[in-house]
This record gives C-alpha cells, sequence and structure tokens, in this order.
C-alpha cells in the first residue's frame, strides 16, 4: 500500500473542498424553502453542530490508530461480521460518489450542454477522477493546495461583484421563520454535506501530526461551512427567499446576476469552475477512500488495480442511481435517517467496540499497542 | 525522436494519438453564430381563440455590421402562433431561417389583452428555460398590438428593442416617471402577497403604417416613433390599468427609484412665471408601525437638490428665499407621492408599494393575521409621508436673469 501522507494544511484544504463540492449547488434551494429568509442561519447552526460530529471523528481515528474505518472495523468485529459492516460503509460511499458525479452531470446538462447526453459528461469527468486516485493522496492533496486559492478567489469575486445588488430587507426578519423550520433546516445541511465528512476516515490516517490534523479539521469545518452559509446568505439577499426557493441552482442563478456597468456581465460560467473543481475533489476523495476501502475489504495489496473497474461501474451507477430528478429532491429532502446510520451509528458503533478492544488488550497485555494487536489477532 | 513516448513502442504511441482525437470533437450541441438566430425582443399576446401569438424581432447580422448599409432593415419580424409558447416558439421555423437564440434577448413586451388575463402562465418558460437571461426588460404595451409596435424602425439606435431599453434606462435615472422591471423581478413580485407588480408601458407615437418602412428612418424627425409611457398597475398577474405621470413619479419617489428629477411649480398664485428644481439624488425608507388594530406606514423621503430655473423675480441671494422655494417643492413632492397612494387604494385597491412586505418584517405576527387579504386592509392602512428636500445650490449665476440691480 502507498505510504504517501498529507499535511494538516493540506487536509484542511481538502475538508473546505470536501464541504463546498455538490452541497453548493443543492443545499440553497431546500434551505430557503424550510427556513425562509432564515436559511443562511439554519447553515451555520448545521455547521456548528458539525463540530460535534468532527470531535466524534477524531475520537474515533486516534482510538483506531492508522488504520483506515474498513481495517478498523474488520479488526475489531472480526473477519465476517466486520465485513458485513464494512459493506454498508463501503456502499455508502460508492452511492455517494455517484450521486456526486450525478449532480455535476445534472447541472452541466440542465444549463449549459442541454442537449449533450449524460453519459459523456460523466465519462469525461471520470476520467480525469481516475487518473487522479491513481496517482494517489499526496498528489491530490498538492493539487488541493493549488486549486483552493482559485476557488477562494472566484467565490470572494463573486461576493464582491453581488455587493451593489444587496438588498437587506430580504433576510428580515431575522429569526422570523421560527425555531422549528430553522432546525429543520439545519437538517439540510447535516445531511450534506456534515454527516458524509465520515468519509474523511479514510484518508485520515495518513495525515501526519494528528494533534494539528483536529484543529485542521474543525478549521476547514469552519471555512467549507462558512463559504456554503454565505452563499446561501446572498442568494437569500440577492434574489429573496422565494426565488432561492424556485431556483434549481440558485448560486449559478446569482452568478448571471454579476452586472458591473454593463460590460462585465454574463460571466456566470466563469464562476460555474467553483464547483467544477469543488466537485472534482469531492469526488476524488470519494473515490479514493471507495477504491482504497474495497482493496482493503478484498486483502488486495493495491487499489489502483481497483480503480478503472470500479469508475466503469460507477458510471453506469450513476445513470442509474435516480431516474430523474423529482427523485433526487425528494431523496435530498428525506435522506437523513440513512445518512445518521452511516454518518452516526456506524461510527458509533465502532467507536465502542474500538473502545473494549482496547481495553481488554491492555488488561491482558499492558505494553501492547494497536498496531501490534492487529498482528496478534491474524 | 527523444520525447516521452518514446519508450513506447510505435503501436501505442499510434493508439493513444489516436484516442486523443475522440475528444476534439467538438462540442455536442454546439451551434455557430451563422446558425443562430439571435432574437432582440420578443412580444407575447393571446389570439381570439386562447392561443399564444409571438412576435419575435431578429437581428439582420449582415445589415448590422456592414459599413455600407445597403436598404435591407437592420432586424427582420417573425411570428407564429401555438398553444404554448414553447409550441410558437418551435414552430417560428417554418418561417424564421434559423433557430431562433434568445441568450441576447433585450425586451419582453406583453400585449395589452394577455396583460389583462393574467401574465404569470406566461412568464414559466422564459424563467425555466436556460436559454433566457434575467437581463431583459419586461414591459406592456399600450393601446396597441405588440406587432406593430415591433414592427417600428428606429434611427438613432439600429436596433429598434435596444433603443426601447435605453430609453427606459435614461428615462428612469433622469425622468422618474417609469421604472424598468426585469424577469426575475416581476416574478418575485406576483409570487410575493405583500407586494403587487407594476411595469413600464410602451406606446406608439404617430402613425401604424409609417413605422413598418424603412422610410421611417430616412426622416430626420420620424412619422413613428416608440415612446417610453408611465407604470402599469397589476393585482397579482392582472393588469388593472395605468398610473398617469404625477402617480408614477410618486410611485417611484416612495420606492426610491428615482435617481434624477426635476419639479415644476409656479413662482407666486397669480404670477406665469415658474421655477424648476433638479433633484440630484433621493433616499426614501418605508416603516410601518402599529397603532390599534390597524398598521400604519410612514414613508420618509430624503432630497437634495439644485436650483434649475427661475422664471421670475425673486432674491435669490436670501436664504429665506431658497428656504421657500425648498418647501414649495417639498409639497409638491408630497402632493405626487399622495397622488400614488390614493390612486393604489382607491381606484385599483392593490398593494404596489410594498407595504405588506414592509409590515411583514417589522411585525410578522400581525402580518400572519393580515396576510390573506391584505389588499382589504391596504385600504383601511393609514400613510405618513415625509418630506425633507435641500437645495444647497443654485447653478453658475447669482440672481435670476430678469432681476436688475
Amino acid at each position: 500500500m502507498d505510504n504517501n501522507v498529507i499535511s494538516p494544511r493540506q487536509f484542511m484544504y481538502l475538508v473546505i473542498l470536501f464541504l463546498i463540492g455538490s452541497s453548493i449547488l443543492i443545499v440553497p434551494t431546500p434551505l430557503a424553502k424550510s427556513a425562509d429568509q432564515d436559511g443562511w442561519i439554519a447553515s451555520f447552526l448545521g455547521m456548528s453542530i458539525g463540530v460535534l460530529f468532527i470531535l466524534l471523528y477524531h475520537k474515533i481515528a486516534v482510538t483506531i490508530g492508522d488504520r483506515t474505518f474498513i481495517e478498523a472495523t474488520i479488526d475489531v468485529f472480526g473477519k465476517w461480521f466486520g465485513r458485513v459492516i464494512c459493506f454498508f460503509h463501503l456502499a455508502f460511499i460508492y452511492i455517494l460518489a455517484s450521486l456526486v458525479l450525478r449532480n455535476i452531470g445534472d447541472f452541466m446538462t440542465t444549463q449549459i450542454l442541454e442537449e449533450t447526453p449524460l453519459q459523456f459528461t460523466h465519462i469525461l469527468f471520470m476520467l480525469v477522477v481516475i487518473l487522479g486516485a491513481r496517482l494517489g493522496i499526496e498528489v491530490i492533496g498538492r493539487s488541493a493546495e493549488m486549486f483552493i486559492t482559485w476557488i477562494s478567489l472566484l467565490l470572494l469575486f463573486l461576493f464582491l461583484f453581488l455587493t451593489p445588488q444587496l438588498e437587506m430587507d430580504n433576510v428580515q426578519p431575522m429569526f422570523g421563520s421560527g425555531i422549528k423550520s430553522m432546525i429543520q433546516g439545519s437538517f439540510t445541511v447535516m445531511n450534506t454535506p456534515v454527516l458524509e465528512m465520515v468519509v474523511l476516515l479514510m484518508i485520515y490516517p495518513k495525515v501526519k501530526e494528528k494533534t494539528k490534523a483536529r484543529q485542521a479539521w474543525l478549521l476547514g469545518l469552519l471555512i467549507g461551512g462558512g463559504f456554503l452559509s454565505m452563499i446561501t446568505l446572498f442568494s437569500i439577499l440577492v434574489l429573496g427567499s422565494d426565488l432561492t426557493a424556485l431556483n434549481e441552482y440558485p448560486v449559478y442563478e446569482l452568478a448571471s446576476k454579476i452586472n458591473i456597468a454593463g460590460f462585465l456581465e454574463g460571466i456566470e460560467i466563469i464562476v460555474a469552475i467553483v464547483w467544477m473543481l469543488t466537485i472534482f475533489f469531492k469526488l476524488i476523495i470519494l473515490y479514493y477512500g471507495a477504491a482504497l476501502g474495497i482493496a482493503q475489504f478484498l486483502n488486495i495489496e493495491d487499489y489502483r488495480v481497483l480503480l478503472l473497474p470500479l469508475g466503469m461501474g460507477l458510471i453506469v451507477l450513476s445513470i442509474i442511481v435516480y431516474p430523474d430528478v423529482a427523485y433526487f429532491e425528494t431523496f435530498v429532502r428525506n435522506v437523513f435517517p440513512y445518512k445518521i446510520m452511516h454518518g452516526l451509528l456506524l461510527p458509533f458503533l465502532l467507536l465502542i467496540g474500538a473502545l473494549i478492544k482496547k481495553k481488554t488488550n491492555l488488561k491482558g497485555k499492558p505494553a501492547l499497542k494497536g498496531k501490534v494487536d492487529r498482528n496478534v489477532q491474524e | 525522436m527523444n520525447n516521452n513516448f518514446s519508450f513506447l513502442p510505435i503501436s501505442k504511441r499510434l493508439f493513444i494519438t489516436l484516442a486523443c482525437l475522440l475528444f476534439l470533437t467538438g462540442c455536442w450541441n454546439s451551434r455557430e453564430l451563422d446558425d443562430l438566430g439571435i432574437a432582440v425582443a420578443l412580444g407575447i399576446d393571446k389570439t381570439q381563440e386562447g392561443n399564444y401569438s409571438l412576435v419575435v424581432q431578429m437581428i439582420n447580422p449582415s445589415e448590422i455590421a456592414t459599413e455600407a448599409p445597403s436598404t435591407r432593415p437592420p432586424v427582420s419580424l417573425y411570428q407564429s402562433e401555438g398553444e404554448t409558447i414553447f409550441e410558437a416558439l418551435r414552430k417560428m421555423t417554418l418561417s424564421a431561417p434559423r433557430k431562433i437564440y434568445m441568450s441576447q434577448l433585450r425586451l419582453l413586451i406583453i400585449g395589452p389583452g394577455l396583460a389583462e388575463e393574467g401574465i404569470l402562465p406566461t412568464l414559466d418558460l422564459l424563467y425555466r428555460d436556460p436559454e433566457f437571461r434575467t437581463s431583459f426588460l419586461v414591459t406592456v404595451a399600450k393601446d396597441i398590438e405588440v406587432e406593430a409596435l415591433l414592427s417600428v424602425i428606429t434611427a438613432y439606435e439600429k436596433i429598434p428593442a435596444n433603443k426601447i431599453m435605453d430609453s427606459i434606462i435614461a428615462a428612469e435615472s433622469h425622468w422618474a416617471a417609469t421604472h424598468g422591471v426585469y424577469i426575475d423581478q416581476i416574478v418575485s413580485d406576483i409570487r410575493s402577497p405583500g407586494k403587487s407588480p407594476i411595469l413600464t408601458g410602451i406606446l406608439l407615437e404617430g402613425s401604424e403604417e409609417a413605422g413598418n418602412n424603412i422610410s421611417n428612418v430616412e426622416n430626420v424627425d420620424s412619422p413613428a416613433r416608440i415612446h417610453v409611457d408611465h407604470l402599469s398597475v397589476f393585482k397579482g398577474d392582472r393588469m388593472l390599468g395605468w398610473l398617469n405621470e404625477d402617480e408614477s413619479k410618486g410611485y417611484n419617489y416612495i420606492l426610491g427609484n428615482v435617481k434624477s428629477t426635476l419639479i415644476n411649480f409656479p413662482c407666486e398664485e397669480k404670477e406665469s412665471g415658474k421655477i424648476g428644481i433638479e433633484i440630484l439624488r433621493t433616499n426614501a425608507a418605508i416603516d410601518a408601525t402599529k397603532t390599534g388594530s390597524n398598521p400604519s406606514i410612514t414613508v420618509t423621503l430624503e432630497a437634495e437638490g439644485n436650483v434649475g430655473e427661475i422664471q421670475c423675480d425673486l432674491d435669490l441671494t436670501k436664504p429665506e428665499t431658497l428656504q421657500e422655494i425648498a418647501d414649495k417643492a417639498e409639497e409638491d413632492i408630497k402632493t405626487k407621492i399622495s397622488a400614488a397612494i390614493t390612486a393604489a387604494k382607491e381606484q385599483y385597491q392593490t398593494d404596489i408599494f410594498g407595504f405588506g412586505n414592509t409590515i411583514a418584517r417589522k411585525n410578522p405576527t400581525y402580518w400572519k393575521e393580515v396576510e390573506k387579504n391584505w389588499d382589504e386592509h391596504f385600504k383601511e392602512t393609514v400613510v405618513k409621508v415625509e418630506v425633507k428636500l435641500d437645495i444647497r445650490r443654485k447653478g453658475t449665476i447669482v440672481q435670476p436673469v430678469q432681476k436688475k440691480g
């Protein structure tokens, strides 16, 4: 297996990209729908709850040492029961990857390339992702470091040039939608992307300096979540909560509203680079995680042999994963039990299992650590 | 050859090179410029049978770009009918030489018949279809068929749709008795329970026949001209009627849309001379308070202006004179605002100012009670108007030219 490592800073960038990717397209509409003018507050609320999840995930990561979610689960719960849990986790990652791929495909076919069949967008996008995943996590981390500048610049550019069109009236009365609808809105953000962060446990073992890594994760949530909430806030400020909820892709609509003195307009496609890049990174993390996890699941030495067949499967799955956009919208609204199972229950089960195992092992052989445990077991 | 590929056998090198060709086929649904019929204005109305009738003004690229213009008109008009707007648009290929491309659309003109019947179903396609941007103005044709209006050739600006759009924008920032409305604003206003929309009217001056002829632009004083009119009042998505010039201005004062305008009033009751004040900037605020069972609205307007024109014998060196002029101008603004409010309350009984939205922001609990039949409550709402005008300067001369000594 590759011994590549990434720095905590690179990990933070990956967290930011992971949070913005595809959520930037999906999240503002349901947020404005459930919490009206307070959609952005609901988003902040959801993100703050995310801190608790990060603390949980970090705790798990520390407990399982430098093993991935899959390795640790198989160790803790044994070859058979562990693999059952792993199967669910891997299916979760793989299906999520196909959904993310479909998001960019749907966006392209709705807004830009209406007559191009979905498959071709997916194949072209997937080719780059496979290439990236082949190069390993270190290259992914370094390219994230490069592209984060572009993404931040484009987002700041978007925010700056929209300032003349902000209507402060659109967010008033603040907190007027009521606590209930704000909490309901925050579930949207928890579904996509907060609970999806469990996937990052697949690359967390590759991060150097674990103490700094937790900080990096939290900072990543602050920045990524901040950007996401700002996007929602700007959608509501410029378009109003009603039109934000009416539009399929409010962010694109937002970008098309940029008009500087009549000559700088129609530049929405430049801003669209933000989600093409962020979705690329989100997909690459998911895809790398899925390939690595399946390799560990099947005891395959190198995950790279799996990349091409899994990629082909992913393209097919992304086409059949949902029949139409209305199905997806319903799915996004009602997905909470599914996400909570994979984002909270399974990791929590693993944590308890790992803690109990650690304790019993410590009683028996006080000097031994996680890695040695595994050897003893096998 | 000593490049990176040299380690591969020739067959593989060939394969990779050929595989690259797959990506060079270009865009799947690319459309070259010479396949596009670029539409600049779209007119929609309903026929007697209830079908949509569409009129599209398409630019004639060779005529726009040329250095030596021929006698062919710079734009052409195409028409079609259909049960839906989409059908009508696609049917247009029967008469138009190219598929119509809507991204450069400048102007949408809604026919008077359709406006009275309700425009929201019409707007669905225009807001849904990705080919339509949100940067076109929505207007209503006043007392004229859309087709006649779009057939007029304009002299100063080759493309009539651009002329109308420029006129609306110029009039709204210098005369303030009109207001350009974009598609997303009108959709938002119609959907909002606390505000009724308004739209700019477009009308034709002169003879209909003359406008449709290239000779229209061969005269210095064109026999047919497109004219931007005042605002039309809607309730929901149905047009009720029109505001006059003073009411339209009053409307724009209340909403803070006035950038620059001017105010006329006589110097003295008896004299015939008049004073013109140039308004440079205004700042309007709407506030809602609740006294007893009825809400009350306060409209505050702060404005800054200059003395623009004096036709009578006044002593402009005295500060009191300027103050007096300012008071009179304030009175004039107040009259216009009241006229607009009265028209909305009594004549049309619909809240075009968005007072409902203000109440929804300031007093959400009360708004929940009245939201259902807000237009009923709007009639009972007390509106207070406060205007403060500062006159700062008086141009390049000290006294009126009439004044001696």
